[in-house]
């Protein structure tokens, strides 16, 4: 699943703003960040870095097929 | 004979079960091809914004950072728009390693430096950029120190130092799709924000683009959101590109392959440190040559050790083979040696050997190649300068960093950290000549007609009643062009084939995208870019009938001194077509000596 | 058999306090993270709970509570308070201790970002809740140098408790990290019942004889 959880989430906005790729947005109503586009994650962990509150776990597996050059 | 039997059906039984589950895992997630658009854009509903500034940087990274800071102590008016966020997108976070040429502390002379690197890059380098990088690289390094960059393994505070001090406005999450040009010269470049339905006019006099360069979304390397967007924008408005024949040679591992955190050990966590003369050939595709020879596993005892027991492949000057203990290119191009303290450092590792150096862990147990797949030599793909002032063939266009086609270090990495510090010195040389040139034109006026071209080629995505999804469209062509037998171990036949299916893509797909979100439509520009790239990539390679540095041709193994001692600019013709022409090593393109 | 129930009342005040917070946290789907972090979560979730605990750790739980003395009772009261008030005055700082040991945001900047931002209500009330538990504690410390007697001071301490205890149960529930259903449930019901037990003490007449 890319970025697996977000848990204890203050709602700051932090995660949002560094994603590269734009997984992670902000859910109006609860306040929190919620994975919106797993499948657009490059697992570079800097949302996890840059968390405030650590509130984020990532996993090193894709959500979508993997395509490289030679296997 | 039974008892394979009975193991087969097992498994196949398991891979069944496992691929029912695994559907269901990704069900949410499944691309999706052809269907209806689920949220159609209301036009009523966007909302529009003009801006303006002498100088607009595009991009927020080392190169941007650098172009605006010195452009507006130039005395312009400068504003940066970035799809990402300020030195945490594109490649810039990751880089770890910083070169320096501190006159008092090398043993080689600058002269020496540059002949070095030129040798190393059999003439593909361009010799004044690389001398420019090596002669600015202390000048900017302090400015960074003094900014706090050395103190973080996060660059987010050290970019907003400067920025903040000087008052830059900074407009973040906009994705740039468009340049604008009238009367033959720049008037500025519109795009849209990714949070909400509106779309941005930036008025400008002046353009450096400093969108870092890109690939097909690859796995392992952190370049998902680099899709070369500003090669492609300048391309659409008569700008020359060159580079599209080169290659960088990433592999990664098999085992969660696009994972390109757990792929680069800690590197990503680490603050960054300063790497000194350290003269290379490395990194283009021999590691490719010996999978295509040999099948995998490859002998993955690193880049040049590689070729050991294989005849044949890519072609290695004399002085640069590799003699002792394999090294690794570490991280996007950049830092071999640790760099040194950080807190980052007493990370207890996440399990599996990383290694002290500051390389990404030798590959445990079987490798996988296209790591960074799309993506060519730092700063051999991009714009073609004219001059030594990272300037482009169109009035008032500038390119820093990766978005130049600059050769600073030639079609192969030559120098470890000189990536990152390429940036940065050709960012401030960028930023000053743009501030210059603002200051003696008179700013041009957005057309209404084009206004309005632009609007519709923007928001088409959103309002397609039905269309590709740009993930499938993207896995398409990643299935295209990844292979090792079309981008990396290159032959004719193959390359037309995949020419054939991206023009099918170009022509019968990229017109029929479709976004429900601005996430998506997002996703449907980047889509197109990376299609406009392939077709860019395949006429170049095709073109290049030799082979030289990371460029390997299966039909053409040997370096051609006769007829290719020449870089290969592409510039869309009064046709709309995409051409292709020769540029000579060692010349600007108007002919004249470098 | 006043022995024994006095036992049973103890074990019965571990596993609800305790026991069943940590049993809870065991099964919460939350990723397990470094021995640091989770020794961390569990303090405080612990503290929080023993918060709750307070509540029957009351006079105005003398019907469990009978077969205690109610001076054993209060030194109990006092001793879980001292303490785990001041585990919950750190939790802020807690929360960015494990930022020493690895890279990331600096820690000062994590925890300025934290506390400042107020536009999420889980973190205005969880800054309520700690100047609360701030005065509770300190008024608590000082009761023999406040110019007032113990019968206020002790509407006071519960009127405190009960606004602490909603704004503390409301942050929680909002913001932590290992919230789940049957944790909120649980900590709902805890802090329904110690709230209505107290406002029972107040509100009705307490027979003398209990």
């Amino acid at each position: 699943m890319s970025i697996e959880n977000i848990n204890g989430c203050i709602g700051c906005g932090t995660c949002v703003a560094t994603c590269p790729t734009d997984v992670i947005r902000l859910n109006k109503q609860t306040k929190k960040a919620e994975i919106k586009y797993p499948a657009d994650c490059q697992i570079c962990h800097l949302c996890r870095m840059y968390c405030p509150v650590d509130a984020i776990t990532i996993s090193p597996e894709k959500s979508i097929p993997v395509i490289v050059s030679w296997g | 004979m039974k008892r394979d039997k009975k193991t087969l059906s097992r498994r196949q039984f398991i891979g069944a079960a496992a691929g029912v589950a695994g559907a269901l895992m990704v069900g949410p997630t499944v691309l999706n091809g052809w269907s209806e658009n689920m949220k159609k854009l209301n036009e009523a509903d966007v909302a529009y914004e003009d801006l303006e500034a002498d100088v607009l940087v595009i991009g927020g990274g080392m190169a941007g950072l650098f172009a605006a800071v010195k452009a507006n102590d130039a005395g312009a008016k400068v504003m940066i728009v970035s799809k990402g966020r300020l030195g945490a997108s594109g490649q810039t976070p990751f880089a770890k390693g910083i070169f320096i040429y501190d006159p008092q502390k090398e043993k080689v002379s600058l002269d020496e430096f540059v002949n070095s690197v030129s040798a190393s890059a059999i003439g593909t380098n361009n010799a004044v950029y690389t001398r420019q990088m090596a002669e600015h690289s202390l000048a900017r390094v302090a400015e960074l120190r003094e900014w706090g960059f050395f103190d973080s393994p996060l660059y987010n505070n050290a970019f907003s130092k400067p920025i903040g001090q000087r008052n830059i406005p900074l407009i973040e999450r906009v994705t740039i799709t468009h340049l604008i040009k009238e009367k033959g010269k720049i008037a500025g470049a519109a795009g849209f924000s990714v949070d909400y339905q509106k779309l941005y006019f930036f008025k400008a006099k002046s353009v450096i683009l400093c969108t870092g360069a890109g690939g097909f979304k690859p796995n392992g390397f952190p370049i998902c959101d680099l899709t070369h967007d500003g090669t492609i924008m300048a391309y659409d408005i008569g700008a020359m590109v060159t580079g599209k024949e080169w290659n960088d040679g990433h592999a990664g591992k098999a085992e969660n392959a696009a994972a390109c955190f757990d792929g680069w050990g800690t590197m990503f966590e680490r603050k960054p440190g300063l790497t000194g003369v350290e003269i290379h050939h490395d990194l283009g595709v021999d590691m490719n040559y010996v999978a295509y020879k040999t099948g995998n596993p490859v002998n993955t005892r690193g880049p040049g050790m590689a070729t050991a027991n294989v005849v044949g492949g890519p072609y290695r000057p004399a002085e640069f083979q590799r003699n002792g203990p394999p090294e690794r290119e570490p991280g996007p191009g950049l830092a071999k040696r640790a760099p040194s303290g950080g807190r980052g450092d007493r990370r207890p590792p996440r399990g599996g050997d990383i290694p002290k150096d500051g390389g990404p862990p030798p590959m445990m147990g079987t490798s996988v190649g296209g790591s960074s797949a799309g993506m060519a030599i730092h700063k051999s793909e991009g714009l073609v300068p004219i001059n030594d002032q990272c300037e482009s063939n169109i009035p008032g266009l500038y390119a820093a960093g990766d978005a130049l086609g600059s050769y600073m270090a030639g079609a192969i990495y030559t120098q470890v950290g000189s990536s990152l510090a390429g940036s940065a010195v050709q960012g401030a040389i960028a930023g000053e000549a743009a501030a210059g040139y603002s200051s003696r034109v008179e700013k041009v006026e957005i057309s209404e007609s084009q206004r309005k071209i632009i609007q519709k080629e923007i928001l088409a995505p959103l309002k397609r009643d039905a269309g590709y999804s740009p993930a499938w469209v993207t896995q398409t062509l990643q299935g295209i062009m990844i292979p090792n037998f079309i981008i990396y171990i290159k032959k004719e036949n193959l390359m037309r084939a995949a020419l054939t299916y991206v023009e099918e893509l170009r022509d019968h797909h990229m017109p029929m995208l479709r976004a429900s979100d601005m996430h998506e439509l997002r996703l449907a520009h980047e889509t197109r870019n990376m299609i406009i790239s392939a077709e860019m990539k395949l006429k170049a390679s095709l073109m290049r009938t030799e082979s030289r540095c990371s460029h390997y041709r299966l039909d053409y193994p040997d370096m051609d001194n006769e007829n290719w001692q020449a870089w290969i600019n592409i510039y869309k013709g009064e046709d709309g077509n995409m051409q292709l022409k020769k540029q000579p090593f060692g010349t600007w393109p108007d002919g004249s000596e470098l | 058999m006043e022995n024994k129930l006095k036992t049973y009342n103890r074990i019965a005040a571990v596993v609800a306090f305790i026991g069943l917070p940590i049993f809870l946290w065991t099964l919460s789907d939350v990723p397990s993270r470094t021995f640091l972090k989770d020794a961390i979560s569990l303090l405080t979730l612990i503290a929080f709970s023993c918060m709750l605990m307070q509540f029957y750790l009351a006079r105005s739980n003398n019907k469990l509570l009978k077969v205690h003395r109610m001076g054993s009772v209060m030194k109990w009261h006092k001793a879980i308070g001292y303490v785990f008030v001041t585990v919950l005055l750190f939790h802020p700082l807690l929360i960015v201790v494990p930022r020493y040991f690895e890279a990331g945001i600096e820690r000062e900047e994590a925890f300025v970002r934290m506390i400042t931002t107020f536009d999420n209500p889980g973190i205005v009330l969880g800054l309520i809740a700690w100047c609360l538990m701030l005065i509770l504690g300190l008024t608590s410390m000082l009761r023999k140098q406040l110019p007032i007697t113990y019968k206020t001071w002790r509407i006071f301490h519960g009127i405190l408790s009960i606004a602490f205890i909603v704004c503390a149960s409301w942050h929680v529930i909002m913001l932590g990290r290992h919230i789940d259903m049957a944790m909120t449930l649980f900590m709902l019901t805890a802090a329904t019942i110690g709230i209505f037990l107290l406002l029972r003490n107040y509100f009705l007449p307490t027979p003398k004889n209990a």
